[in-house]
């Protein structure tokens, strides 16, 4: 609530952060809907539990019609430093391209914010074919990182982004400290760029990939040296080939990230068809899909334990029930990756899903579905993100 | 690029292992043309994630049908054999780029191997409706796997090799291909790897020997064509049609990888599935 109010009115808040708000991405919804004028006192369970009537009342109850009693469930989501998404369905780094790939099918303003491939400082021609295979219940890829270098990127694509209502969240990997940096450097203060998201993680690539995520102070040193070079809001996302993800967990918020991502893919091999060697040209490849949904809500599980600032699931979302197993664990927003593939109008989808499931149960906003399965000691995890500091 | 449903209409088991099956889908054949391909749901929600990928095989615009030819090698193909006329699976195409034929091309040379025939059956539909001379030469490893002479139109000059002599030629499709070089204004080539790459190897030599005398002549005399563009194409001697494992077949995942003669990646689904055969670097690893 107090969020909310922060970047609707300006009212209220000191003055130093509204600069950082303001510059990320000025309006990343339109003013008309930026938040559904809601009066709290407002009746809510008495005429919400009919689910079928809810698309056509969705419809005729526009943002024009704030005390209609179906009207929109909040479903923003404050990842920290201003990056205030419409709703918590991403899209996963990796699976939707930069955004332009899917036009045709896909209405991508309607996503919560799109992570785009994962972007290093020069350009990768990636690693050998075949980089992706089928496995029960998810799939392999080894794409090794295959992107045409920041600049590239922002040549083609930022002035797309830009003029577009969702956020962009520039995916960034690097073989050291400093290519990290670099392409933060470079990324900051582009339009169109929303946040970066650090893929300290990527099990396909021989340098630099994931090396930092496997070790606290490689991570946390990693972490602070981004924030240093950029005001935009920072993710670090997490993965699950480590003993134990807290201390690491730990260390990224203490370096100053806004939000955590979990989990990347999980190392694994594929055998060829003649047995006579690994699958995939790269022999090993990263699992995704629902075959890592259980790892993924164990490292979500333990991740908004130790941490104050807010956790975004990536793991084999598939249907509505998968994206409140992760809220439920913690989560504030999910991240839709391999099951794009198979469906890729589903991320929308669970948009439209979540707030039915919401007015179902009379809430007005999500958030009270976040953090339910979590150990009562605990207390809720952070819905919103950390407060700026300089 | 469209998300439609498609009935099944008809599937039948055309060859040991090898399936036909006609799906009416008017949205996603409104505009398809040879050489491109649908990406189709299977409907095995528990443990198959990703779609297939299924060249045209023949596309009826009138009609508003397309059928797929495919041979079952994993639960994904066996559980479309299990489909039934009136089910409905989901498609997502037409994706890809397609065989670009010169408006001037009189002889139309296709080479297929094994399940290539999927790939360039629907330019011999293509090519004999304009008015083109057809010969399509075909190989497989036995008898058993020959596709029928009767699913193919009859203007359609068809030889077959099989690499077991069991009928036509005993050997490799590519033995067949020295004969028809001359002949041939343009090839089209789908199949093995090995088998693309020997006709690729073919096909620079006949170039070197040859030339490609009636093409590209007129207009645009002199300036280069971009890489990869559709005239580039048109003008190549020999077009192949490529296959990769395949992600999301729309150009988001970068799975689906070949390397150009740069030794930069093109995809597979977006920048082919056909591509000209001096754009690829047959001799890299990849």
């Amino acid at each position: 609530m107090k969020a909310r109010r922060r970047v609707v009115t300006n009212g209220g808040a000191p003055a130093k952060r509204r600069p950082t708000v303001r510059r990320i991405k000025p309006a990343i919804l339109p003013a008309t809907r930026r938040i559904a004028p809601a009066a709290p006192s407002a009746p809510v369970a008495s005429s919400g539990n009919g689910a079928g009537s809810s698309a056509t009342a969705e419809r005729r109850a526009g943002p024009g019609a704030p005390m209609s009693p179906e009207r929109e469930i909040d479903l923003t989501v404050d990842l920290g430093r201003g990056l205030r998404l419409a709703n918590p369905i991403l899209v996963a780094s990796g699976t939707f391209g930069y955004g332009v790939e899917y036009g045709d099918v896909v209405d991508v303003q309607r996503l919560g914010a799109i992570c785009c491939k994962g972007t290093t400082l020069r350009p990768r021609v990636g690693n050998p074919t075949p980089r992706v295979t089928e496995t029960p219940g998810g799939m392999l890829n080894s794409i090794g990182l295959q992107n045409p270098g920041v600049d590239a990127v922002l040549d083609k694509y930022a002035a797309t982004w830009s003029r577009w209502r969702v956020p962009v969240i520039v995916n960034v990997a690097g073989e050291s400290i400093a290519d990290f940096t670099e392409v933060a450097r470079r990324l900051d203060g582009q339009p169109g760029i929303a946040g970066i998201e650090l893929n300290i993680s990527c099990p396909n690539v021989g340098k630099g990939g994931i090396q930092f995520a496997i070790d606290a102070e490689a991570a946390g040193a990693v972490t602070a040296a981004v924030r240093r070079a950029t005001d935009l809001p920072l993710l670090v996302k997490l993965s699950p080939n480590v003993a134990d993800v807290r201390p690491i967990a730990r260390a990224i918020a203490d370096a100053g990230a806004d939000a955590l991502s979990a989990i990347n893919t999980l190392s694994g091999i594929a055998v060829g068809p003649a047995r006579s060697r690994p699958l995939l040209g790269n022999i090993y490849g990263g699992l995704s899909g629902p075959a890592i949904k259980p790892v993924a809500l164990r490292v979500v599980y333990e991740a908004s334990q130790v941490v104050d600032i807010p956790v975004v699931a990536i793991g084999g979302v598939t249907e509505l029930a998968d994206v409140l197993d992760y809220l439920a664990v913690g989560a504030v927003a999910v991240q839709v990756g391999t099951a794009i593939f198979a469906d890729p109008t589903l991320p929308a989808r669970l948009v439209d899903e979540l707030g039915a499931e919401c007015r179902r149960r009379g809430l007005d906003d999500y958030r009270p579905l976040i953090g339910t399965a979590l150990p009562k000691r605990a207390g809720p995890p952070s819905a919103k993100g950390v407060e700026y500091r300089p | 690029m469209r998300l439609a449903g498609a009935e099944l209409i008809d599937s039948r088991e055309i060859l040991p292992g090898q399936w036909l099956q006609s799906f009416h889908a008017p949205e996603l054949v409104a505009g398809a043309r040879a050489g491109q391909f649908v990406h189709v749901r299977t409907g095995d929600y528990s443990g198959l994630v990703l779609r297939r990928p299924f060249s045209f095989n023949t596309i009826d615009p009138i009609a508003g049908t397309l059928t797929i030819h495919f041979r079952t090698i994993g639960r994904g193909t066996e559980w479309f054999t299990r489909l039934r006329p009136g089910d409905r699976v989901d498609m997502l195409g037409p994706l890809g780029r397609p065989f670009e034929v010169d408006p001037r091309t009189r002889h139309v040379l296709l080479v297929a191997g094994g399940l290539g025939m999927a790939g360039v059956r629907a330019l011999a539909d293509a090519a004999i409706r304009d008015g083109r001379q057809v010969t399509l030469l075909f190989g497989a490893a036995r008898a058993s796997e020959v596709y029928p002479s009767s699913l193919l139109p009859d203007e359609v000059e068809y030889i077959v090799a099989t690499d077991d002599g069991s009928v036509g030629h005993h050997g490799f499709v590519t033995d067949l291909v020295p004969d028809y070089e001359a002949w041939a204004d343009q090839a089209f080539a789908c199949g093995p790897q090995p088998m693309l790459r020997a006709l690729a190897g073919l096909a620079a030599s006949r170039r070197r020997r040859l030339g490609v005398a009636s093409l590209g002549r007129k207009r645009g005399a002199g300036r280069p064509i971009p890489v990869g563009s559709p005239q580039a194409r048109r003008r190549a001697f020999l077009q192949v049609s490529m296959e990769q494992n395949m992600g999301c077949a729309v150009g988001a995942c970068l799975g689906c990888v070949v390397m150009d003669t740069k030794g930069a990646p093109q995809r597979v689904c977006r920048e082919g599935p056909v591509f000209a055969s001096d754009e690829i670097d047959w001799e890299g690893g990849w």
